[in-house]
């Protein structure tokens, strides 16, 4: 078997026939077969200066063993265990390590265990799992305030401050009737005195002589979603038809639910930064040490004309899959959080009362699929961060180096 | 400014594989390695570097390779001047040029056969297209049974002969070989000489540094001999 490298455009020729012939007489497989000729390559005795008229070699240097102007390859073709070649060339199949992939060069030009480690990889995890965590908080805190915000949004309320000799039930019934009256009001809802005192409790405590405190009646109002009513206009004419009577249609208390979870998103937002932050940060280090620490493989990929961008590549797609692993993990640990987080409640909440209150603050405390959608956009934006940081970390590294 | 010397086999050539012009070259603040170099090299030339231990050969291979910069004067590389080429020009260069390494420099994770293939593979080429290519040049070099093996459990001829492969398999126009038989012994020496003459004979220019006067004196090609930061041709 031999092989011709015949043609610089063309490259090797295969043998039609199975086997290997030169297509160009003397070519550099004769030359290669003959310099593994003690490998029983080589079938031709003929010398590649008898075919081509290579320069010869000066008689008076040659070896020993080859006459003056014999055949160079006539020595060479023989079986010759010369020292570098005597000891078997066959060598154990897992001799010097394990092999990584298949023999099509599928390994990686970097060695994944020089670049990403366990460590690194559970430093990330842990990234990805305060990413999450935070962003499913900060989206199911969102979610409940828009839940409030609905409800507040679809209620008012009129309060009538009682007046002196003026009796406060009929009062109630005649603006009930007059607000039954108006389109765009769904339903009222006359609400007694004692609701009004179960109301003031919380705050006043139970006090038996609140019955001698002079206490406003509520009505509560629905309106229909579909044609609300102007309020202004109602709460306006209201207020001139019966003096002491007060619309309120909960707009501070839906601005103020809005600045809260308002903050809360920008608190959330905060620390999402900070941990996208901290893990350019590691990244960052984490490439200059591969770098470091494979700067020999480096040196021969650009000693075989690899380019800036293919060293880049290699590098990154090795934080690419850190990314998407450590993600994972990070994010499949924050989904157990969420998914335990009744459980949690009913635990660690005090009771049943406190599972109520802190499930009114942030509902059931498990996500929905889009809160699980926006756990994967973390997990996408932090193998993204992974990736991009260290190319732009090798393309620094390498750009100090030129 | 004397006239530069022009070596080679070419007397028409209008020089664009290797000029020097009155380059020199130190490391740091240190003294000259070289001064005051000129010469052009021909395509299809086939030069020996030589010179004693420490002269500055290798040195000099490196300014040919674009791993160093010189100090003073132009390098011309095919038509060239390297000191002015992005870094990306330079990568397009460099894949012009199969380079030896004294020590071989094989990647120890990957297998002879990946390393042979290694410079395929950074110029974007698929698989399929080289396998067959590289399989059989593993196998010219007498490797054939060593292709899945890692660099650690080659012999010092092994290495050589995978080195020499990979720079080869790329078909490059200019060969650079530091040393190439420094591990070897004669008889292996005489006949990696032969491969690279071969090499020349099929185009690429060949640049062997070497203080071997044996291998020099088994082929007649000029030299270039370093000599206190000069070069001369001998």
């Amino acid at each position: 078997m031999s092989a011709s490298y015949d043609d610089r455009s063309r490259g090797y020729a295969r043998d039609p026939h199975g086997g290997r012939e030169p297509t160009t007489g003397r070519s550099l497989s004769d030359a290669l077969a003959e310099h593994a000729g003690q490998r029983g390559h080589v079938q031709n005795s003929t010398t590649a200066d008898q075919r081509q008229g290579l320069p010869h070699p000066d008689p008076r240097t040659q070896p020993p063993s080859t006459a003056p102007g014999a055949p160079a390859a006539t020595h060479v073709a023989q079986p010759a265990a010369g020292p570098l070649d005597s000891g078997p060339l066959i060598a154990p199949a897992r001799e010097g390590g394990k092999r990584r992939k298949g023999k099509s060069g599928g390994s990686g030009i970097v060695p994944a265990e020089s670049v990403t480690g366990s460590s690194l990889t559970l430093v990330i995890a842990i990234m990805c799992f305060l990413a999450c965590l935070t962003a499913g908080a900060v989206y199911l805190i969102n979610q409940s305030a828009a839940a409030w915000t609905r409800n507040i949004a679809s209620e008012v309320t009129v309060q009538l401050q009682p007046l002196e000799g003026v009796d406060i039930d009929k009062r109630t019934t005649e603006v009930a009737l007059y607000l039954a009256r108006i389109p765009g009001i769904a339903q009222v809802t006359p609400l007694g005195a004692e609701v009004s005192q179960e109301l003031l409790e919380p705050w006043l405590g139970e006090i038996t002589a609140l019955d001698a405190i002079a206490v406003p009646r509520l009505i509560a109002l629905e309106i229909d979603r579909r044609a609300p009513p102007d309020l202004a206009e109602v709460g306006a004419n209201l207020s001139q038809r019966f003096p002491g009577a007060v619309l309120d249609d909960h707009r501070q208390w839906q601005s103020q639910i809005r600045a809260v979870t308002r903050s809360m998103a920008l608190g959330g937002l905060a620390i999402l930064i900070l941990v996208g932050a901290a893990t350019m940060l590691i990244i960052i280090s984490a490439t200059r040490a591969s770098m470091a620490s494979n700067r020999g493989i480096v040196e021969v990929l650009h000693f075989v004309g690899a380019t800036d961008r293919f060293i880049a590549r290699e590098f990154e797609r090795h934080f690419l899959h850190l990314g998407i692993r450590a993600g994972l993990v990070g994010a499949a640990g924050s989904v157990l959080v969420f998914l335990l987080m009744p459980t949690m409640m009913q635990l660690l909440g005090g009771g049943q009362i406190g599972v109520s209150e802190v499930r009114r603050l942030i509902g059931t405390g498990s996500l929905d699929l889009p809160g699980y959608f926006l756990l994967g956009i973390v997990v996408v934006v932090i193998a993204g961060i992974c990736m991009l940081t260290s190319r732009f970390s090798v393309f620094r590294f390498l750009h100090a180096r030129h | 400014m004397p006239q530069t010397p022009v070596i080679g086999h070419a007397p028409d050539y209008d020089g664009r594989m290797i000029r020097l012009q009155n380059v020199g070259l130190r490391y740091d603040h240190g003294p000259h390695v070289l001064r005051d170099v000129s010469f052009l090299l021909k395509e299809g030339s086939f030069h020996f570097l030589t010179g004693p231990s420490g002269a500055g050969k290798t040195s000099l291979l490196r300014l040919m390779f674009m791993s160093l910069q010189a100090t003073d004067g132009k390098v011309q590389l095919f038509g060239k001047n390297i000191s002015r080429v992005s870094a990306t020009r330079r990568a397009q260069l460099r894949r012009r040029i199969g380079i030896v390494f004294q020590d071989f420099r094989l990647l120890d994770h990957l297998t002879t056969w990946e390393n042979v293939a290694l410079p395929l593979r950074v110029v974007g080429r698929r698989t399929s297209d080289y396998r067959e290519d590289v399989t059989d040049l593993l196998q010219w070099v007498g490797l054939g049974d060593r292709m899945h093996g890692y660099p650690a459990v080659l012999s010092g001829g092994e290495k050589q002969r995978a080195a020499i492969a990979r720079a080869v398999i790329g078909k490059p126009e200019l060969l650079l070989a530091d040393e190439p038989t420094g591990n070897v012994d004669p008889q292996m020496a005489r006949r990696l000489l032969r491969l690279f003459i071969e090499l020349n004979r099929l185009g690429t220019s060949v640049v062997i540094a070497t203080h071997d006067h044996q291998l020099m004196d088994q082929f007649a090609a000029p030299r270039l001999e370093i000599r206190d930061g000069n070069v001369r041709i001998l």
